[in-house]
C-alpha cells in the first residue's frame, strides 16, 4: 500500500466507531489498535470466567478472529467494545465446557481455586502503605469470595461486572432464562455482601 | 430458587434490590425511601458494587497493557485475512491481458490521503458504482475524524481535493463525486501522521 504504517499509538485518540469502520474495509492496523485498546479487559474477563490465565489468552486470541471475521455484521461501531466482550464472553464459557468434557470435575475446582489468586497484588497504591495494604487484601478477600461463588453464579456476576451485559445478554451468554439470571446474580451478590461486611 | 432466608420484615428482599440497583425498577418505590432494612440493603449492595468495580480496574491493571508483548504476540498470531472487496479492471498495458485492483486496495488509498492531512483520521469509505464496468461514475463516501479546532468545511475541501488527486494517480475509476462525513470531532492532541497539525506550541516538521 502506500505511504508508512501508522506507528502503533496513532489511533490512541480516535473513537471505536471510526476505527471499526476502517477496520471493518480491511485496515488491520485500525483493528491492532481496537485490540489493544480492548484486550486488557477482554483477558481480565476471561480469566474471571476460564479460572485460567493460558485459557484466558487462548480466548482473547479466538475472540479477535472471530471479530476481524464477523466486523462486517457490526452495525454500530460505537458498540464494537461491547460486541468484543461479548464474544469473549461465550468463548470463554465454551472454553471452560471443553475443559470439562476433558478432565473431571475436582482437577476443574482445583484450576478455579487456584484462578482466585490471579492477578494477586493488583494495583496497589503507592502513596499510602497502610490504605494500599488493607485495599490490597481487601481485594485478595473479594477474588477469593467470587471463586468460592458456585459457577453459575459466579459466571453471572462476572459478567454484569465485567463485561457489563444486561439481564437478556447475560441469558443468552449462558443459554438460561432471564428469570435465572435474576436470581442467581442476586445470590451471588449476597454471598459476596456478606463476606465483605468485615472489610469496610 | 426463592424463599432464601433473604427476604426482609418488610417483604422485600435482597433479590428485588439488586434488580433495582440494575434496571431501577421496583415494585413500590416510595417505599425505598422509607424502609431501613431495604435501605441498608442498598448500601451493602452499593458497597458491593463499588468493590467489584474496583476489582474490574485491578485486573484489567493486572492484565497488562495493550502495548505490552502479550498482545503483540496475541496480535502475530492472528494472521488476519484480507478484504479485497469487488475486483476493479484496470486497462492493461498490453490488449489481452486482464488486470485487476481491488476494492481493499483502492480504499486504503482513500485512507492513506485523509490520514496524510495533519489532525484527520479516516474511517469507514464506500465505493458506490458499478466498480467492475470500467468508465462507470462511482461515488466515494468516507468518514472522517477532525481535530477539534479545525476549520470543518475547509477540512473537507482539502481532503475531497487529496482525494481526487490520489485516485486519479493511481487508479481508472470515474470518480463523480466525493462525500465526505465529519462524523467525529477528535480530542487536540491526536498526532496525525505529519507529526504536529497547526499548534504553535509543537513542533510541524513536515514528512517528505
Ligand atoms: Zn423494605
Amino acid at each position: 500500500m502506500t505511504g508508512s504504517p501508522p506507528a502503533p499509538d496513532h489511533f490512541d485518540l480516535v473513537p471505536d466507531a471510526l476505527l471499526a469502520g476502517r477496520a471493518a474495509d480491511g485496515d488491520t492496523v485500525a483493528f491492532e489498535a481496537l485490540a489493544r485498546r480492548h484486550g486488557p479487559l477482554m483477558r481480565a474477563s476471561a480469566r474471571r470466567l476460564t479460572g485460567s490465565l493460558a485459557d484466558a489468552d487462548d480466548v482473547v486470541q479466538e475472540s479477535l478472529v472471530q471479530a476481524w471475521k464477523q466486523l462486517d455484521t457490526l452495525r454500530d461501531g460505537d458498540a464494537v467494545k461491547s460486541w468484543l466482550l461479548r464474544i469473549t464472553a461465550s468463548r470463554s464459557i465454551d472454553q471452560v465446557r471443553r475443559r470439562k468434557n476433558h478432565s473431571d470435575l475436582s482437577d476443574l475446582d482445583q484450576r478455579l481455586a487456584a484462578g482466585s489468586g490471579l492477578a494477586g497484588g493488583g494495583a496497589a497504591g503507592a502513596g499510602n502503605p497502610e490504605a494500599a495494604a488493607l485495599s490490597g487484601s481487601r481485594m485478595e478477600a473479594l477474588k477469593a469470595a467470587v471463586a468460592a461463588l458456585p459457577e453459575e453464579q459466579r459466571r453471572c456476576w462476572v459478567l454484569k461486572q465485567f463485561n457489563d451485559q444486561s439481564y437478556e445478554e447475560i441469558a443468552q451468554t449462558l443459554n438460561i432464562s432471564v428469570a435465572s439470571v435474576r436470581g442467581r446474580l442476586a445470590r451471588a451478590r449476597v454471598a459476596l455482601a456478606r463476606e465483605m461486611e468485615g472489610w469496610r | 430458587m426463592s424463599a432464601s432466608g433473604d427476604n426482609f420484615e418488610c417483604g422485600h428482599s435482597l433479590e428485588e434490590l439488586s434488580i433495582y440497583l440494575d434496571t431501577g425498577e421496583f415494585s413500590d418505590p416510595g417505599h425505598l425511601t422509607e424502609c431501613p432494612e431495604c435501605q441498608s440493603g442498598l448500601a451493602a449492595l452499593r458497597r458491593l458494587a463499588a468493590l467489584g468495580d474496583e476489582l474490574v480496574s485491578a485486573d484489567i491493571a493486572a492484565a497488562g497493557s495493550g502495548t505490552d508483548d502479550w498482545m503483540q504476540s496475541i496480535l502475530d498470531n492472528l494472521r488476519l485475512e484480507l478484504r479485497p472487496g469487488r475486483d476493479i479492471p484496470v486497462r492493461p498495458d498490453t490488449p489481452g491481458d486482464i488486470l485487476t485492483e481491488t476494492e481493499g486496495s483502492i480504499s486504503a488509498l482513500i485512507r492513506s490521503a485523509a490520514d496524510s492531512l495533519p489532525g484527520t483520521a479516516a474511517g469507514k469509505c464506500r465505493l458506490d458504482g458499478d466498480v467492475s464496468t470500467p468508465g462507470s461514475p462511482i461515488t466515494v463516501r468516507v468518514d472522517v475524524a477532525v481535530v477539534f479546532g479545525h476549520p470543518l468545511e475547509e477540512r473537507a475541501d482539502a481532503l475531497r481535493r487529496g482525494i481526487a488527486a490520489t485516485l486519479a494517480r493511481h487508479t481508472e475509476l470515474n470518480i463523480a463525486a466525493i462525500d465526505v462525513t465529519v462524523a467525529d470531532v477528535l480530542e487536540p492532541g491526536f498526532p496525525g501522521p505529519a507529526a504536529g497539525p497547526a499548534r504553535p506550541s509543537e513542533s510541524s516538521e513536515e514528512k517528505p
